[in-house]
Formats: C-alpha cells, sequence, structure tokens
C-alpha cells in the first residue's frame, strides 16, 4: 500500500488540486477569499524536479484547471512562468526549506499567475468597451489570494515538499 | 359617602371597573396559540390568491402569447460547490443534463434570480451568478416601468445601466426581469436600487443590492427554459 501510495503520489496529488477548488474549504478561505490552490503543488514539486519538467507540468496544471471554468482566460501561462521559476530556484540550490521561504516564494508565484489572468480580463474588458468597475474588486482579490497562499504555503508547501522528496530518495 | 362614591363611578364612566377588568381578564386573552391558528388562517388565504393571482397570469399570458412557466419546467438542486471569492463567480448544482438542464437555463434561489446556468455535464450543472465580472442580464424596474441592464462587476453589488439620463429611478426600486423576457423567467424578483450614480454620463447607473444570497444559498431551482 505505501509502495503504491509513494508510486503514484505525484498523480494522486496533482489530480486532487480540482477537486481543492470545487470544495473551497471556507476554513481556508478569508473573508470568502480562497488561496491560489495550484500553488502550494507546484512550488514543492518544482523544487525537486528543475525548470523544464515543471514548466510542462505548469502547462498541463493550468489546462486541467482552465476546464473549470468555462470562461475565455487561461492559466497555463502563469502556471507555466511559476513552474519554470520555482524550478530555477530549486537547481540552484539556494532554498533551505525555511517556512519563510515557502510563504515569500509562493506569495511572489501566487501574485504572477493573478496578475495574468487580471490583465487577462481587463484587455477583454477593455475590448469589449466595457466600463473598469471590476477593477477594485479585482486588486482586492490579488491581495487576498497572495496573502492568504503566504500564509498557508508553509504549511502545504513544506509537507508536500516532504512526501515529493521522500519518494525521490526512495527511488521509486 | 356611598352616593359620592356611586357618583364618581357614573361620571368616570365606569373607566375603573374596565381597568380593574383589564388586569383580571389579562391572564385569558388569546395567546401566542390563538395567534398561530390565524397566522396559518392567513398564510393559507394569501397562497389561495397567489396561486389565483398565478393562474390568472399564465392565462393572460397565454392570451398575449408571452413566455409561460409551468411547475413542470422546475427542478430543485442543491449547490453542492461555491466558488465566490475567486476570480469565479459560480456555484456547481447537483443536477446536469441528465436531468433535463441546459445552458441558459435561469437559477432561482430563495429572494429570486441567482444566476444562469454556464455549462453542464451529465450530473453537475456550473451556474455563472449575476455578480460574475461578464454577466449581463436584462431587467425591469417595476415602479417606473424601464427596462435596464445588470452588469456583474465581481463584488456583491451588480451595477444596473439605463441606457438614457434623467430616468425616474429612486433609491428602494424593486428590479424584476422583465416581463416580456424571452431568456428569463418573467417578473423573477432580482434586487433593490441601492444607490443612484446621477454624475455618470449620457446614461444612468444605479448600484442594486440582489435579494437572493448565493453565499448562504443550499437550495435552488432551476427553470428550464423551452420554447
Amino acid at each position: 500500500m505505501k509502495f503504491y501510495f509513494n508510486q503514484y503520489l505525484t498523480p494522486i496529488s496533482f489530480l486532487i488540486i480540482p477537486l481543492l477548488i470545487h470544495w473551497n474549504p471556507s476554513w481556508f478561505s478569508l473573508m470568502g477569499y480562497q488561496a491560489n490552490w495550484p500553488i502550494f503543488w507546484l512550488l514543492p514539486w518544482a523544487l525537486i524536479n528543475g525548470p523544464f519538467k515543471s514548466m510542462l507540468l505548469g502547462f498541463l496544471l493550468g489546462f486541467i484547471l482552465d476546464t473549470i471554468n468555462a470562461d475565455l482566460y487561461t492559466q497555463i501561462p502563469g502556471l507555466m512562468i511559476c513552474g519554470f521559476w520555482f524550478g530555477k530556484i530549486g537547481s540552484l540550490n539556494q532554498f533551505n526549506n525555511n517556512p519563510i521561504q515557502f510563504g515569500l516564494t509562493a506569495a511572489i508565484g501566487s501574485l504572477i499567475c493573478d496578475l495574468i489572468y487580471f490583465c487577462q480580463m481587463l484587455i477583454r474588458l477593455l475590448l469589449g468597451n466595457n466600463p473598469l468597475w471590476f477593477f477594485s474588486h479585482g486588486v482586492q482579490i490579488i491581495f487576498a489570494q497572495v496573502f492568504l497562499t503566504s500564509l498557508l504555503a508553509p504549511f502545504f508547501c513544506k509537507w508536500l515538499y516532504f512526501l515529493f522528496s521522500k519518494k525521490y530518495k526512495l527511488k521509486i | 359617602m356611598v352616593f359620592s362614591i356611586l357618583l364618581f363611578v357614573r361620571l368616570s364612566k365606569t373607566f375603573i371597573y374596565r381597568d380593574i377588568y383589564y388586569f383580571l381578564s389579562k391572564p385569558f386573552w388569546p395567546g401566542e396559540y390563538q395567534q398561530e391558528i390565524l397566522r396559518k388562517s392567513i398564510n393559507q388565504e394569501l397562497n389561495i390568491k397567489l396561486n389565483q393571482l398565478e393562474k390568472d397570469n399564465l392565462r393572460l399570458r397565454l392570451l398575449l402569447d408571452l413566455q409561460n412557466f409551468s411547475e413542470d419546467n422546475k427542478l430543485n438542486a442543491s449547490v453542492i460547490s461555491r466558488n465566490i471569492g475567486s476570480w469565479w463567480k459560480e456555484i456547481l448544482l447537483n443536477k446536469g443534463s441528465q436531468n433535463g438542464v441546459s445552458n441558459g437555463d435561469a437559477v432561482i434561489g430563495p429572494g429570486g434570480l441567482i444566476g444562469i446556468v454556464d455549462n453542464t455535464s451529465k450530473l453537475t450543472s456550473s451556474v455563472k451568478l449575476l455578480t460574475a465580472p461578464n454577466s449581463k442580464v436584462g431587467v425591469w424596474n417595476q415602479r417606473a416601468n424601464l427596462h435596464g441592464l445588470l452588469i456583474g462587476v465581481g463584488t456583491k453589488n451588480p451595477k444596473l445601466f439605463f441606457y438614457s439620463k434623467n430616468v425616474d429611478i429612486k433609491i428602494g426600486d424593486y428590479i424584476l426581469s422583465s416581463p416580456a423576457s424571452t431568456i428569463l423567467p418573467p417578473n423573477i424578483p432580482i434586487g433593490i436600487i441601492q444607490s443612484i450614480d446621477n454624475e455618470s454620463k449620457p446614461n444612468t447607473i444605479a448600484t442594486v443590492n440582489l435579494i437572493a444570497k448565493p453565499e448562504a444559498i443550499d437550495w435552488v431551482q432551476i427553470f428550464r427554459m423551452r420554447y
């Protein structure tokens, strides 16, 4: 059982992310806003697997997450950039796994993803000659998600990093 | 002495007796139980009147060849996921295409309209809320008999857009779905005008407080739009 868990840890945890977004547990939300769940998974995975594999995983993650919401915007570019950057940090061996590093890196990652998504929304609104009423609420969402992601990242990322690195130490 | 007491009672028109009777009879007044019976009777009376009015409305709409909805087109569903505090303002319902739900169906919660079905799977349907940034719904101001466009801006209070300046709208006006709408069920309550931006030019823009609160709703009704 333990063997199978270690072997399939990556795909299982990967497939759980969309379910978590649907579930949106209220005890992990702040004033109704939720954290950036994909970052919690992508950061520890990328730290171990390097920039190029992580960029590809970022693409796959974005590809899956885009199907949840049938709108014209995509999460793929944000997650690919984050995957590459997280992987680069990991490959430089300058990440010493302390909670503050996890929190700050996840916060910057969340900011990148949210800003790219927000820009897409703004461009669409501007192209459609719609008023930018959404602007202030969008900024509010970005701040809330960045704050919440940085707050929860030390717990989730460290735990997943431990599980992923254990798997690679076992060479499974 | 006795005569003066009798005279006082006579002149006071027995207010003392009435006041004494007030205190003596107080324990025997109609209590909560009687009030409950009365409330039930009033509710039954109002329900009968409402049913009658709905039937009349349906009959008149048929005469005018307007869109109408029967009970067969309504479907109860429960909210299984709520995605309100992020970029997407949507809820997930436990009824899908298997139950006859299709894109564009109106979703109504306690209080009024909450959104439109955006996409469906076999077992679930995703509802785009009226608060979603790209949500646009045609609405009707009942008092002023005016049509406007309700635009979601991400916050709990969408904006109501009228295409002309100096329209006769007031704070507190009810906003409903248009009685002549072909996209939404007619006369469904949506919200109340909270504030009016008189500075906006050349249109009138108002902020609307939605009656139905999706963050607290667990059960909804899907109005299957059949033409």
